[in-house]
């Protein structure tokens, strides 16, 4: 026991700083992915003729791959066209990986909420004489934004787990700093991970709970029981 | 022509071309095998969830919360690395084998929770039913709810299932010759990015194209029969 204890002390300042990591890249990652996102579903919900099919191909193809394969293409790929402002660092094509990967995720469910705001809102709004983006504003998204919550979040937790692939690429992130302790502790293998799998369990529980509460609050679910 | 070739060599890509078929092999196998694995057990997890006694119920939702909360990247390490120090036999496994196994219980969760929701689809009244005409557990499971929630399990199935092939990719790192692993090797030799990367982001949309067809196909099937209209 006091071997498991001296263990924890030595690597707490790693699991710490790396969840520090963990959680600013997650959070810029799920800004940013959210307004882009919002962006590319809004316009995306007006029907626009090219503009739909673009986006939607957009979608198709960061849905299609797997983020590592995205990741890959970031920090491989663009730097070898040989644009000078593509070379980025490891910190930058990590953050605009995961920030267009949650792009194509909550463009899909801001899409998906507007169309659930019954066509007679449109048609009352303009035959109040209302112009599309006032009545986008003002009528449909008020409405249309709250059904998002619950989705929304459940996209959430799930790009605070993919952070842990961005260890591949250098990030010091919780699963980085974990692999680093393991060179210190290598007999020690199961308890650390054991401790990261815990921390990571810690910041996404609470978020998976509001999704369910969420859920619960906008529809409902029903409990059955089969005894 | 030769900035096209510049750009995307499939010369290169023509020679590796083997090498892209093995690991695809091991990409569709290990989904495969997985698939199976985590829906049997994903069945049985959710069975235990929706059961009225605390011994079977707590464990199972606390097991599916584990899932859940954490990335299937760590997962992955805890069965790789931690599985041996546990029982030493696994040691002499391969990487294949034990990523299988933690995919398996990687999805296990998640199905747990489509099932989950497709039994909870079957309304309340078709259980009494079924108890009223003095049918066991086993018989109105078989007869009466588990037909019905095929049907409302079977779409999201098929969306798990596309996410579990994506999954795949994580086991390169664990040094499964799996797709993305070819991929990796040629630009590992070659040092060409464009041909490894985009080839292989190439060959998983290619596997998601089919998995959307399929989904439109079982969506059109579904449509059919006029017991699914409610």
């Amino acid at each position: 026991m006091q071997h498991y204890f001296d263990v924890i002390a030595a690597i707490l300042p790693f699991l710490w700083a790396g969840f520090v990591q963990t959680f600013w890249v997650s959070l810029v990652a799920i800004a940013a992915g959210s307004v882009l996102g919002f962006l590319i579903g809004v316009a995306r919900s007006q029907r626009i003729p090219l503009l739909h099919q673009l986006f939607g191909l957009y979608i198709h193809i960061l849905r299609g791959t797997p983020f590592l394969v995205q990741l890959y293409v970031f920090y491989f790929v663009l730097p070898n066209t040989g644009i000078e402002a593509l070379q980025w660092s490891s910190e930058t094509a990590a953050f605009v990986s995961l920030s267009v990967y949650t792009s194509s995720y909550v463009a899909e469910i801001v899409m998906a909420a507007i169309d659930t705001v019954p066509a007679g809102q449109w048609e009352a709004a303009t035959a109040l004489g209302l112009k599309r983006l006032p009545i986008l504003g003002l009528v449909v998204l008020p409405q249309a934004l709250k059904l998002t919550v619950p989705p929304m979040s459940g996209v959430y937790v799930n790009i605070i787990k993919n952070t842990a692939i961005l260890s591949v690429i250098g990030i010091s992130e919780l699963t980085r700093q974990g692999e680093i302790s393991i060179m210190r502790f290598p007999s020690d293998v199961l308890f650390i991970y054991g401790v990261i799998a815990l921390v990571y369990f810690v910041y996404c529980y609470p978020v998976l709970r509001f999704t369910r509460w969420a859920e619960r609050k906008v529809g409902g679910t029903r409990v059955v029981n089969l005894d | 022509m030769n900035w096209a070739l510049d750009f995307y060599n499939y010369r290169i890509v023509e020679q590796y071309l083997d090498r892209f078929a093995e690991g695809l092999e091991n990409t569709l196998m290990a989904a495969a095998v997985s698939l199976v694995a985590a829906v049997i057990l994903g069945t049985m997890v959710a069975l235990c969830r929706m059961s009225t006694r605390a011994i079977l119920w707590r464990p199972a939702a606390g097991y599916v919360a584990f899932i859940l909360a954490t990335p299937l990247l760590v997962q992955i390490y805890l069965i790789y690395y931690g599985l041996p120090s546990l029982i030493p036999a696994t040691g002499r496994w391969s990487e294949l084998t034990l990523g299988i196994i933690a995919l398996s219980l990687h999805n296990a969760a998640y199905m747990s929770e489509i099932v989950r929701g497709g039994i909870a689809s079957v309304p309340r009244g078709q259980i009494e039913g079924g108890k009223a005409v003095g049918m066991s557990y086993l018989q109105r499971l078989r007869y009466i709810v588990l037909p019905q929630a095929f049907a409302n399990t079977l779409p999201p199935l098929l969306g798990q299932t596309a996410v579990l092939i994506k999954d795949t990719s994580l086991l390169s790192i664990i040094a499964v010759f799996d797709f993305l692993s070819a991929g990796l090797l040629l630009n590992s030799e070659r040092v060409r990015p464009n041909e490894s990367f985009l080839t292989i982001a190439l060959g998983y949309l290619a596997i998601y194209i089919v998995m959307l067809g399929l989904s439109w196909a079982v969506r059109r099937w579904l449509a059919g029969p006029a017991w699914n209209a409610v």
